[in-house]
């Protein structure tokens, strides 16, 4: 467990995954699902038919009104928690971890804390579109699948979170808990991607990896910044006022997040730089 | 401050311009460095560039700079100089004028003293590669010492310039500087020392630059522009005479002046007191006797001027004034006039009469005979001054002084050859030139018998068929005139001209005798005394101190001072002298008032008082390190923040 070091995942063990939306599982689980079940707590009333269960006729309310009915409980649905994790080549960079590697401990970390919770757990690696993901699993006993589903990935191609929803969605997943880990530094956008996944009842929950030289750049020298995507060239010379005005651009960026954010009741966190992964996790983790 | 590019093809550097903006112009190597995306920095770049115009000025605040350090570097490889300064490897020609006015005395010193000191600071500051020429603007313009590096070498010369007489003739000096300096590098230019007391303008002629320095202040002056002794004997005086003097004032006022007249060597014979206005000179006429000396040498008449300003006398000089070369004079007296003419072995009747005829001239007759016995009695005898007319028989040597041989027997005389007889021979020529036959005619000239006369020596005054009939033969201390036959057995003593002939020798042998001896020169030049080779002659000068030197073809050069006066010099048996005096109003003028200009076109004459011997390219190349000091300031401080 190269991704998670133990005293970490001892933290994690006593949180849970935050969901802000309810889920119709696959199962019975702990988490309260849109479908009626049989659960403890008490949803509503509705008519008896034919074929219904007897045993959920409420007698009480028949002798009140004279009229059958049966008496629902709120189902526990298992959760599913989706990782997509952004694997194109501008994860590759970063210093001293890449942002890759930080993807991946965070996904790992929500995967744990997903498993410890006997939720269901499925990782979908993506660039310009999805990779091979890990089906989804459950149980504490899958974290080692999962982490050795992560380990290997590597950062290559272009990045399309668009294309790479529009395939997810095309698999007709189960609605469920969306990790988007990403440095969403695309030019196409987030917003239409994300919309959609909140259109197919997904909750999105925004992961933004950066790196610390890309949160805050170092004064010094006449560059040449090669995209590592597209490959296009910037010249730059990187004096105070450049990088004054690439953090100013940088800001614009994190405020158009964070508002999208707010607007959809989105959780969204940045990971990198100054705010290290496992500070992020706890932060989300505690949120819920 | 005047200036000029002494390397303006240097100016070629500022092409470096061009290619130091295309470095801006053009993109500059820059390390590449692959980022995760480009994207906000595309926007970032964009707003850079959106943002207003002089916020893009700021990075070019180092090509500012560089174009700053590159224009000054440019300009100083150009080497601008200043007029006054010498820049390096350029060849500057001090012209030192060395007149007589230079000798006045401003309150720091003389002005030649002046004059050398700035030309030792100019030889001292001389820059790496830079000569110096050193040239006295004399009478005579001389180059002192060519171009050279060698500052002792000039600082020596320099401190051996000394004043003379005559003038300063600045216009030959600077055109002998500028022929030398005709190829000189760029830069290099004449400076003048002079104190300008000169009339008129004076037009300096050059290629390079001129630079005129003046020194000194507008000094009053008195002098005396002339002495006269004549002649005005009584019955009871017979060394009766008159002194004429003339005096001036350059001032601005008149003065009251003592005028005194001495005899050199043995004390005053005549003062006047003298009001000298500053408008026209005045003259003077004092009467005193003027006999000669014991040694029947006649009288050196001393004119002195002294103030009659008790108070002007407390100074150096006797009249206060700056100048004091002429404040004395002197003159020889009417009996410098007496001839002595001696007469060896038997001169044709017509030369005796015609000597007789010369009532200032004493005859004697002797023979060689008797000459040889008077040095074999006294070998230390002086020598017999006067003039020689041998017939026949001649000595080996010739005497000291003026000769002349008529007909002499061998076929030598004193270094002239005699060749066989020739009879009724015609006149050929006769050189109308020559002093000794002035307005003499020799046409019609009957010669019954001649000797031609040959030699490299010998110049031909008369040319008949046969040769030269009359020779010429000049020596350091006279000259030989040799007749090549017997004026007695020609028609040539009823011709006007056969006096005309000898009054011309007695007279040229008289001013000879007048002059001491010694030819007539300039104040301050060296004097040129015949003296055997190899003599070792002394000179005493007019203030008590002596010179020396060693006769060389047949005359020592003695350099002097400038000190007007009787100069006395010892030759073997003979006591010679030389009379200077400076006798020059434009001189004793000692107020600066000439006016330089050059020719049109030519080059640029400046005038200054003194200017610091140096280049202005240390302080462009000053500046030129501060700016880059400044650029790596903000080079370093760009790239730290």
């Amino acid at each position: 467990m190269s991704l998670l070091s133990p005293d970490f995942l001892r933290r994690l063990a006593r949180l849970r995954l935050a969901v802000r939306r309810k889920f119709g599982g696959a199962s019975a689980g702990s988490r309260r699902s849109t479908k009626r079940g049989s659960s403890a707590e008490f949803a509503e009333h509705r008519p008896y038919y034919a074929g219904d269960d007897v045993r959920r006729i409420d007698w009480n309310a028949y002798a009140r009104l004279e009229e059958l009915v049966l008496r629902l409980f709120v189902a526990e649905d298992d959760l599913t928690l989706y990782l997509l994790i952004d694997r194109s080549a501008s994860l590759g960079v970063g210093a001293p971890d890449t942002k890759l590697e930080v993807a991946k401990r965070v996904a790992a970390g929500l995967g744990y804390v997903a498993l410890s919770g006997s939720e269901r757990v499925s990782v979908i690696p993506f660039s310009d579109r999805l990779g091979a993901p890990l089906s989804p699993v459950r149980g504490r006993r899958r974290i080692g699948t999962l982490l050795r589903f992560l380990e290997p990935i590597e950062a290559s191609g272009d990045t399309d979170l668009g294309r790479a929803v529009e395939e997810f969605l095309a698999r007709s997943p189960r609605p469920g808990l969306v990790i988007v880990v990403s440095d969403f530094l695309d030019p196409a956008g987030f917003k239409r991607p994300l919309d959609r996944l909140l259109s197919a009842r997904h909750e999105p929950v925004i992961f933004q990896v950066l790196d610390k030289e890309e949160m805050d750049p170092t004064p010094g020298g006449d560059l040449v910044l090669v995209d590592s995507e597209r490959g296009s060239q910037v010249e730059v010379s990187l004096d105070e006022r450049a990088v004054r005005a690439y953090r100013k651009r940088l800001e614009a960026f994190f405020d158009q997040i964070s508002a999208y954010a707010k607007q959809r009741g989105l959780y969204y966190q940045r990971v990198g730089g100054d705010i290290p992964f496992d500070e992020a996790l706890v932060a989300y983790l505690r949120a819920g | 401050m005047p200036s000029a590019l002494l390397s303006p093809i240097s100016l070629a550097w500022l092409g470096l311009l061009v290619p130091l903006v295309l470095l801006y112009v053009l993109k500059r190597r820059r390390e590449t460095r692959i980022v995760g995306s480009t994207l906000l920095w595309e926007l970032a770049m964009r707003d850079m560039r959106a943002e207003r115009p002089w916020q893009r000025l700021v990075p070019h605040l180092s090509l500012l700079l560089q174009a700053l350090v590159l224009i000054l570097g440019a300009l100083a490889l150009a080497r601008p100089a200043g007029a006054g300064q010498i820049p390096s490897g350029a060849r500057v020609a001090v012209v030192i004028d060395t007149s007589a006015s230079m000798a006045a005395h401003e309150a720091t010193g003389s002005r030649l003293e002046l004059a050398r000191a700035q030309a030792t600071a100019i030889a001292r500051a001389l820059p790496p590669g830079g000569e110096m020429m050193l040239v006295a603007a004399s009478a005579d313009p001389v180059v002192l010492v060519p171009s050279s590096h060698d500052s002792a070498m000039l600082e020596r010369a320099i401190e051996a310039l000394l004043p003379t007489g005559g003038g300063g003739a600045l216009d030959r000096a600077v055109a002998l500087a500028a022929e030398r300096l005709r190829d000189a590098p760029t830069g290099s230019r004449i400076i003048v020392l002079t104190d300008g007391a000169m009339d008129g303008t004076i037009r300096l002629e050059s290629q390079v630059p001129i630079e005129v320095r003046t020194i000194g202040e507008a000094l009053a002056n008195d002098a005396i522009l002339a002495v006269d002794v004549r002649p005005h004997p009584t019955e009871d005086q017979p060394d009766r005479a008159e002194i004429f003097a003339r005096v001036a004032r350059f001032a601005d006022d008149d003065h009251d002046l003592w005028v005194t007249a001495s005899i050199e060597g043995r004390g005053l014979v005549a003062s006047r007191r003298v009001h000298v206005s500053h408008e026209r000179p005045s003259s003077v006429v004092l009467s005193a006797d003027l006999p000669p000396d014991p040694d029947a040498r006649a009288a050196v008449v001393v004119v002195e001027l002294s103030s009659a300003d008790p108070g002007d006398g407390a100074g150096a000089h006797a009249t206060g004034d700056a100048l004091s070369l002429d404040d004395v004079a002197v003159a020889p007296s009417p009996g410098a006039r007496r001839l002595p003419v001696f007469l060896v072995g038997g001169a044709p009747d017509s030369i005796r009469r015609v000597l007789l005829a010369d009532r200032d001239v004493d005859l004697f007759a002797t023979s060689v005979a008797d000459l040889d016995a008077r040095r074999a009695r006294d070998p230390d005898a002086s020598d017999l001054d006067g003039v020689f007319v041998f017939a026949g028989r001649t000595p080996s040597e010739p005497p000291p002084g003026d000769s002349v041989v008529v007909a002499p027997e061998g076929d030598t005389v004193f270094g002239a050859s005699l060749g066989p007889a020739v009879r009724d021979t015609r006149v050929v020529s006769w050189d109308e030139a020559d002093p000794l036959v002035r307005f003499v005619r020799f046409r019609d000239l009957h010669i019954r018998e001649v000797r031609p006369i040959t030699g490299a020596s010998a110049r031909a005054l008369l040319t008949v068929e046969a040769g030269t009939a009359i020779a010429g033969l000049s020596r350091p201390d006279g000259e030989i005139a040799i007749l090549g036959f017997d004026p007695d057995q020609s028609d040539w003593p009823d011709h006007p001209g056969f006096v005309v002939f000898f009054r011309n020798l007695l007279e040229r042998a008289r001013a000879r005798r007048a002059a001491g001896g010694i030819h007539p020169g300039r104040l301050g030049e060296p004097l040129r005394i015949p003296a055997p080779d190899g003599e070792v002659v002394v000179v005493r000068a007019p203030d008590g101190s002596s010179e020396s030197a060693t006769s060389r073809g047949g005359v020592a050069i003695v350099a002097t001072r400038a000190i007007p006066g009787v100069y006395t010099a010892e030759v073997g048996r003979r006591r010679l002298h030389a009379l200077r005096n400076l006798f020059d109003a434009g001189e004793s003028d000692i107020r600066p008032r000439a006016r330089f200009e050059t020719r049109e076109g030519g080059a640029e004459v400046t005038t200054d008082e003194a200017r610091e011997p140096r280049e202005a390219w240390p302080y462009l190349g000053g500046a030129l390190l501060v700016i880059l000091a400044l650029e790596t300031l903000w080079a370093t401080r760009k790239n730290a923040t």
